[in-house]
Parts: structure tokens; sequence; C-alpha cells
């Protein structure tokens, strides 16, 4: 009588769980993942938090898992997680790191979803790069074009105007570089650039004064064209910068963008983005925000939206509902007005912006001269090689630094090597 | 006959008998054994399964590649993977070298008594307890090359008139390095040799006073012979240690510049998570792993006879 009981008990205890199991996923949200490095940023992650709150309120029992990961261990992350088969749903990923997915087919093609929709895409600022192998798996979320941000008291202090060419932000980095209290460390630097980011960074920081020498790594059919004469003037620059003492050195993004904030550094060309940093720092009345004195300045694509291949297509459509959603021109016009930065849209309407973000102006030019001279920091034809390639230039440069080797040969260097990474 | 059978029953499974008390022992170590397999034995045959294959990004499930040796070919002809070897070298032995000197001086130094001998022991075994990445973080403030403790030093004491490159010079960023390495390593020495100093019993050197021995000979004919079986394994475990250690390099110099700290470690990561040749990541750390395993195996081999 006791087992018969026990055995009851079990069986309705077993039925109840497998009952309550049954009821579990229909009483469940669903969930997206979606990570990024952008959750906290000051702007750009409160325009991704009104996103995901909006999507929310649109698709009831939907829950957007929004989680961070840093940027400097992201494509790691998102590499281990592709290769576990635990993508997130919703995938964000920097515009020259797409491409690796892309090309093993793990990144849903867009192109229908888009079509459905009836969506153009003309005048997208940087929409082209999210084309692989003829195909959109991607939708540009941020192209931008550098600025230049200078510290007036410093310049004023110095007699110096504000640099129009290259020679003349030489020149007034020169002057401002400064030891001001004489203990033989430098105090105050003409400018910055970070060295100590890895070499995707590395390759932005020289790239102000390659482009600007009239130089680039490949041509627009994916031609290697780095032994050039306009590459050695580049290169030439570069060596001058570094060699100088005008800008620290080893320094990551993030202390350069402090030390200008902090006014230690006179001028400083950066993206959108250094304005978060500025309007914390304690020189904040002293920054003005200018076009850069190099020319095209240099911009690019940023950072992209997309979608695994591989998830049910129910899930599929709630992420193409939330890329359409950050894609409307509303969004887009909040992209500008809470994150401060440029949106790619060309029917957001960002009259006004600049009554909260003073240069907004400014960076809307620098963009769209960025984006009609084709200007990208991932070049054509080495876009899945770019690490390897943005390393190797790296540590090319590197060798002309500190073994003091002529431009002119690290050029050749530079464009066997390359030759040699394509292919 | 029922009764019979389960009788039987028992008796196999009765881990108390003699003759079954091995299948206890198996049976304990069991979990332990099945845990070792799934965290170390599997990723490991994954590892050289991958070694074996030309694949840039391996998707868990996925359909293998063919069979070949192609990433060991690229290897052995490769610059980079001798230059890692040569620096994991130069810093397995400056490394091993500078922690053993470090923490057996130490350990001699605690070892005797003296007022505050307690907050010397504690302060000896501090960099230990700071968690390694930590440690790494204020070594680079240390060592920055514009506001950097290191550089304002030698500033002040009129060995450079400049602030000194570290990060971006290759001796200088090698030796970076080694000096955060043998911070972080010395108080390992430190207590295995303290505790081997603990264990010489001290009538051997009140004979050996007795005998007219001076500082130097007691240390050169007791204390050393006396603490080698522990010195060895200290050796062996310090080497295994800067071998394998990724953390430090990674935060403080990523392995550059000029690759002059890129060790087979950071070699490995760069391929898998920089240049995405998983195969060829799967191929250093197979072959940094059978080195492990070959100078272990030399190290321990006649060292181990002395211990037991």
């Amino acid at each position: 009588m006791n087992k018969r009981v026990k055995r009851l008990a079990l069986g309705a205890a077993t039925a109840a769980l497998m009952t309550m199991g049954g009821f579990t996923p229909a009483m469940a949200d669903t969930v997206l993942k979606f990570i990024s490095w952008q959750t906290d940023d000051a702007g750009t992650g409160d325009w991704w938090h009104s996103a995901i709150a909006e999507f929310e309120k649109q698709h009831p029992g939907v829950k957007i898992e929004f989680t961070k990961a840093e940027r400097s261990s992201y494509a790691d992350t998102m590499t281990t997680l592709f290769a576990a088969n635990q993508p997130p749903q919703i995938v964000h990923l920097a515009s020259f790191e797409f491409q690796m997915f892309a090309d093993s087919g793990w990144l849903e093609p867009l192109d229908p979803w888009l079509k459905k929709d009836g969506i153009d895409m003309t005048g997208w600022a940087g929409q082209k790069t999210c084309e692989w192998n003829g195909e959109t798996v991607c939708i540009m979320t941020n192209y931008f074009g550098f600025v230049m941000a200078y510290n007036k008291k410093i310049l004023d202090e110095a007699g110096i105007a504000v640099p129009k060419t290259y020679d003349e932000f030489l020149a007034a980095a020169k002057a401002t570089t400064k030891d001001l209290n004489g203990d033989g460390i430098i105090d105050q630097f003409g400018t910055g650039h970070e060295t100590k980011g890895g070499p995707g960074q590395y390759l932005t920081e020289m790239l102000n004064y390659i482009i600007d020498a009239g130089a680039y790594w490949t041509d627009k059919e994916g031609n290697i064209t780095i032994d050039t004469p306009e590459m050695v003037e580049g290169l030439t620059r570069w060596k001058t910068v570094m060699k100088s003492g005008i800008s620290p050195v080893d320094m990551s993004a993030s202390d350069v963008r402090k030390l200008f904030a902090d006014g230690k550094m006179a001028m400083r060309l950066d993206g959108p983005w250094l304005y978060g940093t500025t309007e914390k720092g304690s020189a904040k009345s002293d920054i003005v925000y200018v076009a850069p004195p190099l020319t095209p300045p240099l911009g690019g694509s940023s950072n992209v939206l997309a979608m695994p291949s591989d998830i049910p297509d129910d899930q599929k459509q709630l992420v193409w509902d939330f890329i359409k959603l950050t894609m409307t021109p509303e969004f887009q016009r909040s992209y500008g007005t809470m994150g401060g930065n440029t949106p790619p849209s060309p029917k957001a309407d960002v009259s006004g912006v600049e009554k909260t973000i003073p240069h907004f102006p400014v960076l809307l030019a620098t963009m769209k001269a960025a984006s009609e001279k084709g200007i990208d920091r991932v070049p054509i034809g080495l876009e899945l090689y770019y690490n390897e390639f943005s390393k190797m230039i790296m540590e090319e440069s590197q060798r002309m630094i500190i073994q003091d080797l002529d431009p002119a040969e690290v050029a050749k260097t530079m464009q066997a090597k390359a030759e040699s990474i394509k292919g | 006959m029922t009764d019979t059978v389960q009788a039987g029953r028992r008796k196999f499974f009765d881990l108390a008998r003699p003759s079954r008390q091995h299948l206890l022992g198996y049976i304990l170590i069991a979990p332990a054994v099945l845990m070792v397999a799934a965290i170390i034995v599997w990723p490991l045959i994954l590892a050289i399964d991958l070694s074996f294959q030309q694949v840039k990004i391996p998707r868990l499930g996925g359909a293998s590649r063919p069979f070949s040796l192609s990433n060991y070919v690229w290897l052995f002809s490769s610059q980079e993977f001798w230059l890692a070897c040569w620096v994991t070298v130069k810093l397995v032995v400056v490394v091993t070298a500078g922690s053993v000197a470090v923490g057996l001086s130490t350990a001699l130094l605690v070892n005797n008594r003296f007022e505050g001998r307690t907050v010397a022991r504690l302060g000896m075994a501090l960099p230990w307890a700071v968690p390694e990445i930590i440690a790494v973080v204020i070594f680079a403030w240390m060592f920055d090359t514009s506001f950097g403790l290191f550089g304002w030093l030698a500033i002040k004491l009129g060995s450079t008139d400049q602030m000194i490159p570290w990060v971006s010079s290759s001796t200088a960023a090698f030796w970076a390095v080694a000096i955060t390495m043998v911070w972080k390593g010395f108080p390992f020495v430190s207590i295995m040799c303290l505790a081997g100093l603990q264990s010489i019993p001290s009538d051997y050197y009140a004979a050996a006073k007795v005998d007219g021995a001076n500082t130097f000979q007691r240390f050169r004919w007791i204390t050393m012979p006396l603490l080698m079986p522990v010195l060895g394994v200290t050796l062996v475990l310090t080497l295994l240690w800067v071998f394998r250690d990724f953390s430090i390099i990674k935060v403080l110099t990523g392995g550059g510049p000029l690759r002059s700290t890129q060790t087979l470690s950071i070699m490995t990561y760069d391929q898998a998570f920089q240049y995405h040749n998983f195969g060829r990541a799967a191929a250093v750390g197979v072959l940094t792993l059978v080195i492990c395993i070959i100078a272990s195996v030399l190290m321990l081999g006649r060292r181990s006879k002395s211990i037991y």
C-alpha cells in the first residue's frame, strides 16, 4: 500500500512537472540577445536603450537582453559565440570585423528583407561597405568624419592661429609641446595619437596624415598602392610626428582623450565620440571643434547591425523589425540628438541638433566630405585580412620609427608584404 | 532461487570485501576523472584534431575539414614561429633565473630571526596575493613612457635626460615584461624555499659552525644540497608558468614592439583571434604543449629521484 502511494505521488509529481514544462514556452517572453560594446556609452548607449524600449513596446512579450562586452575583447567574444553556435540574435559588429563572419556564411543576406519592406538604401552613408560577395549582409549604423578639437586657451597663450594645413598643424603642435615645470618631463603635448590600442587603431591614427598626402593602401579595384611617392610623403609625416615628441607615446585612446579633455594637449584629431570625453573634462570650456587641417578628413564606417543566418524564421522577423526601427527617420534623428553621432540615413532630419551639440554642423560636414571622397579605414580588397594587414603596417611603421628607416624603403617593404598577405 | 541471485548481487556490490576494494577506489575517483576528461582531455583532442585541418574559424558540431599537415608545414617554415620560440626561451631563462635569485635571497633573509620578521614575510608574499591582471595594470602605469614612475626615477637619478620608451623599444619592452614577471613570480619561489629551509635541521649548521665553516660554506655545503629537491620542483613550476603566461605580456606590450615580446602563448592567441586562423593556432598550441612536456620530463626526471 505504502509502495503504491509512493508510486502514485511520484507519478503525479512527474505529470505535474511535465505539464508545467509544456506550458513554460508559451508563458515565457521571447528573448533576443543583443551584445554590444556601446551599452553604457554616453549618448550612444542611451540611444540603444531608447530603441530597445520602443521595440519592446511595439512587440509585447518580446524582450531584448542587452549585454555589454568590452571593445578590446569584443571580436574574441563574438568569434567564440559564433564558433560555439551561440550567436546573439541581434549582431552588432565593427565595420572592419563583420567580413569574416559574412565570408563564413553566418550572416543573413538582407536584400530580400529590404526588398520586402521597400526600403531604399540610396544615399545611406557607408552602406556599400556592407555588401559582401554581391549581397547586403548588414546595415551601416554609423559613418563618421574626423574633426579637430583644439584647446583655445593653449593656442591663444602660444599666439598661434588655428592650423589649416599639415605644416601649420605641425608647427602649432611643436610650439605647444612644453615641459611646464622644468622637471624634464613633457607636461603639455601639441597633439596626441593612440599607439597602444592595437593595429587597427594605429592604422586609423596614421591614416590622417596619409590621406592628406594623397595616398591610400589600395585603389578602388583593390590593387595595393603603397609604393607611391604620396605614401612615402604620408609615412614621412607620421614618422616626423611620432619622432618629434609632440605626441605622447604608448597610450590608449581613452588616456589620450582624457589628457586632451583635461587641458594637457593642444589639438586632437578624432571622431564624434571625442565629445563625450571632452564634456566631462576639466578643460571643457576651452575646447573648440573645427574641420581638421588634414583633408579630406579621415572618415569611415564604424559599426554595423546584422542577423545570424541560422536562427529560426520568427526570430529573424523580430530582429529585422528591430533593425528597421533603428533605420526610421525618427531614430536616425535621435541618433544625432541623443548620441551626438552623424546618422547615415539621408532622410534623417537633423535640424536643431546644434542647439545641444554646437559643433554638430562640423561633424555633418566632415562626414559628408569623407563620404563623397569614398574614404574608409578598411581598404578595398583587404577586408578579410584587415587584422593581418594592419598589424603588418603597424610593425613596419614602428620599425621605421625605432630604427630610423627611410620611408621610401619602408613603403617598398609594405607593398611587398601587403601583396603577400592578399595572396 | 531468487534469494540466491540477490545474495550473489549483494556479494558483487559489497565494496567492503577486500577483493572489491579497488572498485570503490575507481568509483570514488570517477567524478574527478570525468571532469578532467571533460575540461582538459576533450579540448586537447579537439585542438590536436583542429591542428591537422586547414580551418579559419571552426564551428562546434560543424563538418571536419580533410586531414592536412599544412599548419605544421607553415609553422616550421615561418620566421614568426622561430622568433616566438627564441623570445619564449629568452624570457623563460631570464625570468626563471631572476625569480629564483630574488626568491631564494628573500627566503634566506626571512628565515633568520629579526624584529619585524612576520611583516617581512607578509611583504614577501604580497605580490603573489595580488591578482595578476591588477599587478600588470599597475606596472603598465609605472612603465608608462610619458608619465611613468620608472622613467621619472631614471631622470631624477640622472641615468637619462628623457623618459624611457618602455613599450616602444624592443629591448626596453622585453625588460619591462621580464621585471614584471619576476616581481609576480618570486614570492612563489620564496615560499617554497622558506618551507625547504625550515625543514633543514639546525643541528647541521651548529655542527658546521663547530667545525669552523663560515656562512658561505654553510650555505654551499648544507643549505643548497638539502634545498635542491624543493628548488628543482620550484624551478620546473616557475619555468612552466613563464612558458605559458599570457596576461602579463598581453596587457603590458601585446607582444610588441616588432614582436620582441611575442611568446608562443601570444602567437597562439594572435593566430586564433586576430587572424582567425584557428588551425594554425591549434598547431602552435600543440607544439607548445609538446615542448612543455619534454622540458618537464627532462627537469623532473632526474630531480624526482633525489626527492623520493
